[in-house]
């Protein structure tokens, strides 16, 4: 049989970067422009999952964020306010979106730094994507440079550079370990790196830097490359990484309580959520992981759908929306706040929507390996819960204020697309297998390679500490190791 | 699938069905009458107390202990899976036919104490989403599906507290209920997932997971902590009052009736468990006894009716804690069931019965002169007032609960603000706190 992979990756990736230049060449129709390459990018990719999910021992993890990232962009088109439909805007969203499915798509090193770098340049200039603060582009900067010295150094070490070849090799040992931690950082926003997101979503345009934080690089670098090349460094050093990304999201979520700024409030909830892939990542238990995994499409599709409906808000009644007092929007837009409640209470556990399937595995993957920081994540979840509904109230209900005049609620463009939305995330919740059965096999096999001890004494003294914890409050105490 | 299986599932379904479809019909643009409204509501809870009778009589004359209905698994990852078992037994079954029979007689009594009311529709799909909800949680044949049940519950719940969108009171104590909800739910989540870790499931079709005495304390524990936030006992019993601020028919389904009690039902389902540990059982007694006492209090220095009918509610549901904790299971669900109605009676007659004391009062020229003698007599004097301003501020559970819990958060929120050295908005003023949802003042009752 033909492998199609050759022929539909570069369509996927190639057609988006052509109808950006063609955008900002005819300066017309850019929305169409727009959805049309996105929608080819997201029949070719839903093409390779459905080759790779065919294909038995086929890694689909690349195909299936391929397919989540072009429908992200294709929604993230049609949500897109006229006011913001530019040529430029929607060429640097094609731009991010081609970048970005080469990252997916990639096994080479060095072309996943080039997409990895590709994807931050529109943000760097501040005409285009770049928000008003320093902070984002010295975060983006620091995340490049260590991506790059780690690659560099993997590359002086005599390695070569096919992701599939430096499988379980360590290549360049810890201080590469160290780097592609530190890219994995600042990329995903990790305490102590987290203040460039908020500054991102509050200086620069929503929906693109929407598209920006849900590419999940962060989380796709432990998935793809820290963790199948260095089990050993993974297994005594993940539970730093991961307690990292438990007090994130509880850090973020306690900051978000009082936060006023709806953008950063929005997106403080996205980092806390996304630190909660992270931490599932980490946990290194099937649920954990797969739990993750769903939780990715969850945290995308919802932050995606809030940072819209925030946009459509803002160019309706003002940019100086706040949180400060109610505005009593869903008078003058209540669809639209019918869309951000489900949104809101979708991205932190609602039941009947995918969150809940996500968040179950999370709770007991991260409780698994970690039961007593693991606590941090429902607590940061119950926290996130209460700073979306918080939010919710204070844009959309309360008396109505008389200074807006008669605004449309959501046009039948953004019902539509926002309904196929609330759709996706409820019929996800309802059939959550779906999704769940794209990964767990995966999740696993990468089980299996962290914890595949080299010997039975080895196998023994690696009982991990979240065990002999569970053990202890149980009443049952641990066995000594010295005496096994 | 037999006759008494597909009828589980329609009693638990129906309301579902009927919400998603009326919601999506909404979003894509079309909005139902009120009278369709009224007859969709009528039609779906008469034929779900129709089911709820075959079952019950399928039960009854086959001698079978429950009906019990598997789906297979939500979702499986590994290990673990999620049941999706749906069982009717003699403990569920009367919660269920609670739940259909008092949320029919709400629909029919809301069609006209809402006519022509400013979110009829919207109390309408909320009323259909907290029923499935509540009969999915009094449905489920493990506690994961419980859990779905239970947090559905907690957001209709919350929701309806603000119906009245315009007024920010409503809204403002809709989130502090939302909060505290919240919260308390991590003692399930954790619970269940003990369950899991230990057991391997979370089933109680056929028996509780099998746990060892120190494992049942914990889950106990864990699963006390949920009840007592959903059923409003000490210390959490400061959002009840808050929680008036919605619609007289919602606070009577909610407050008197199905809500309050779901926490009750949950230490039911785990009682075999909490029996096995005495700490667990002590520690339901002493939250009874003092949520009743509380209650009786508090509720003596309430001046609205509707709040002082919601402290009644609680002294009942304290008592039921401790029946529960002394192991009188079937005295605990027949207090339930009796105090269910009577108090949604109580609820739904609260506005109307005002109107006619003042007719009554205005027929015989001047108030009616006070029977009986107050309990609070027999303590002295002093004793009195202090009790007085004890109950006036509520027994300072929210207040405790602000400077404990809630002030601290802020703090430390305000001080990770700082850190983050943001500049762009100042950290919230001492002014803007007090502005802050979660420090907005109890409710008085609402229409």
């Amino acid at each position: 049989m033909l492998n199609p992979e050759p022929i539909l990756t570069p369509v996927a990736i190639a057609i988006p970067w052509l109808a950006a230049i063609l955008a900002v060449v005819t300066r017309r129709q850019a929305r169409v422009i727009g959805c049309v390459a996105a929608s080819v990018s997201l029949l070719a990719s839903a093409l390779l999952l459905h080759f790779a999910y065919a294909a038995p021992g086929k890694d689909s993890l690349g195909a299936a964020l391929m397919v989540l990232f072009s429908s992200l962009a294709l929604v993230g088109m049609l949500v897109l306010a006229r006011r913001d439909c530019s040529a430029g805007t929607v060429a640097g969203m094609l731009f991010v979106l081609g970048s970005t499915l080469l990252a997916y798509a990639t096994e080479n090193l060095l072309i996943l730094l080039a997409a990895w770098i590709l994807t931050t340049i529109p943000f760097f200039l501040v005409r285009w994507f770049g928000a008003r603060t320093w902070r984002p582009r010295l975060a983006l900067l620091l995340a490049s440079i260590a991506l790059a010295l780690a690659i560099g150094l993997i590359a002086a070490n005599g390695h070569g550079m096919s992701i599939a070849q430096l499988k379980g090799q360590s290549p360049g040992g810890m201080l590469v370990f160290g780097l592609l931690v530190a890219a994995v950082i600042f990329r995903k926003g990790i305490c102590p790196a987290h203040a460039w997101v908020a500054d991102a979503a509050a200086g620069g345009p929503a929906v693109p830097t929407a598209l920006l934080l849900n590419g999940h690089f962060g989380a796709f670098l432990v998935a793809k490359l820290i963790v199948p090349l260095f089990p050993d460094a993974t297994r005594h050093m993940f539970p730093l990484l991961s307690y990292l990304a438990l007090a994130t999201a509880l850090y973020v979520a306690i900051r978000a309580l009082t936060e006023n700024s709806p953008r950063r409030l929005l997106a403080f909830l996205a980092l806390s959520q996304s630190a909660c892939i992270l931490a599932g990542l980490e946990s290194r238990t099937p649920e954990g992981m797969t739990g993750a995994f769903v939780h990715w499409f969850v945290v995308t599709i919802s932050t995606m759908g809030l940072f819209g409906i925030l946009r459509l808000l803002e160019v309706r009644f003002g940019e100086n929306l706040t949180a400060s007092g109610h505005l009593g929007l869903a008078q003058h837009a209540p669809r639209l706040a019918v869309f951000f409640v489900i949104f809101g209470l979708a991205l932190v556990g609602l039941p009947g929507t995918l969150s809940f399937c996500s968040q179950d595995l999370l709770v007991h993957g991260t409780l698994a390996s970690h039961p007593l920081t693991g606590l941090l994540l429902p607590i940061a979840i119950a926290m996130n819960a209460v700073s979306i509904f918080r939010l919710f109230t204070r844009l959309f209900l309360g008396k109505r204020r008389t200074g807006f005049t008669v605004m449309a609620d959501a046009l039948p463009r953004e019902r539509w697309i926002l309904t196929a939305g609330v759709l996706f995330v409820v019929l996800g919740g309802l059939f959550p297998n779906a999704i769940v059965a794209l990964r767990p096999l995966d999740a696993e096999a990468a089980e299996q390679t962290i914890d595949s001890p080299a010997s039975p004494v080895q196998a023994s003294r690696q009982k991990s500490r979240a065990n002999q914890v569970i053990d202890f409050v149980s009443g049952e105490w641990p066995a000594d190791p010295s005496r096994q | 699938m037999d006759l008494s299986q597909a009828m589980l599932v329609f009693v638990v379904m129906a309301p579902g069905v009927v919400f998603g479809v009326l919601a999506l019909l909404w979003l894509l643009g079309w909005l139902p009458t009120e009278r369709v409204l009224s007859r969709i509501t009528g039609l779906t809870f008469s034929a779900a107390v129709f089911a709820l009778a075959l079952i019950i009589w399928k039960l009854g004359s086959t001698g079978a202990p429950a009906v019990v209905v598997t789906f297979g698994n939500w979702f499986n990852v590994h290990d673990y899976h999620f049941p999706l078992v749906l069982m009717a037994d003699r403990l569920s079954l009367p919660f269920l036919g609670m739940t259909v029979v008092l949320s029919g007689l709400i629909g029919q009594f809301s069609a006209t104490y809402l006519h022509r009311e400013r979110g009829f529709q919207r109390f309408f799909l909320l009323l259909h989403l907290f029923a499935f909800g509540s009969l999915l949680a009094f449905a489920a044949g493990s506690f994961d599906l419980l859990v779905a049940g239970w947090e559905l519950v907690g957001i209709t719940s919350v929701l309806l507290i603000a119906f009245f969108e315009q007024r920010p009171a409503p809204v403002e104590n809709g989130l502090r209920v939302f909060a505290v909800y919240r919260a308390c739910d991590i003692g399930l989540l954790v619970g269940v997932f003990a369950m899991h870790h230990w057991a391997g499931n979370a089933s109680f079709v056929g028996g509780l997971p099998a746990l060892n005495g120190t494992q049942q304390a914990v889950v106990g524990l864990l699963l006390l902590l949920a009840a007592a936030g959903k059923a409003a006992q000490v210390p959490f019993s400061g959002w009840l009052p808050r929680a008036m601020e919605g619609p007289t028919p919602s606070s009577a389904i909610f407050y008197g009736a199905i809500s309050i009690h779901a926490g009750a039902y949950l230490l039911l389902r785990a009682q075999p468990m909490l029996a096995q540990s005495r700490l667990a059982s002590a520690l339901v007694i002493i939250i009874g006894v003092l949520t009743a006492i509380h209650g009786t209090i508090v509720g003596r220095a309430s001046a609205d009716a509707k709040t002082s009918l919601a402290y009644a509610s609680l002294t009942q549901v304290g008592v039921v804690f401790v029946e529960i904790g002394l192991g009188w299971k079937w005295i605990a669900v027949a207090h339930i069931l009796g105090h269910a109605t009577v108090r949604t009676l109580q609820f739904l007659r609260a506005p109307s019965m005002l109107h006619d004391y003042h007719q009554m009062h205005s027929a015989i020229g001047g108030a009616v002169a006070p029977a009986g003698r107050h309990l609070e007599d027999l303590v002295p004097e002093p004793v009195q007032l202090w009790l007085y301003r004890w109950a006036l501020d509520r027994g300072h559970l929210d207040t405790l609960l602000d400077r404990l819990v809630i002030d601290p958060l802020i703090r430390l929120s305000n001080l990770f603000a700082k850190l983050d050295g943001l500049g762009l908005d100042q950290p919230v003023s001492r002014r803007e706190k007090v502005a802050l949802s979660l420090h907005s003042p109890a409710g008085q009752g609402g229409d």
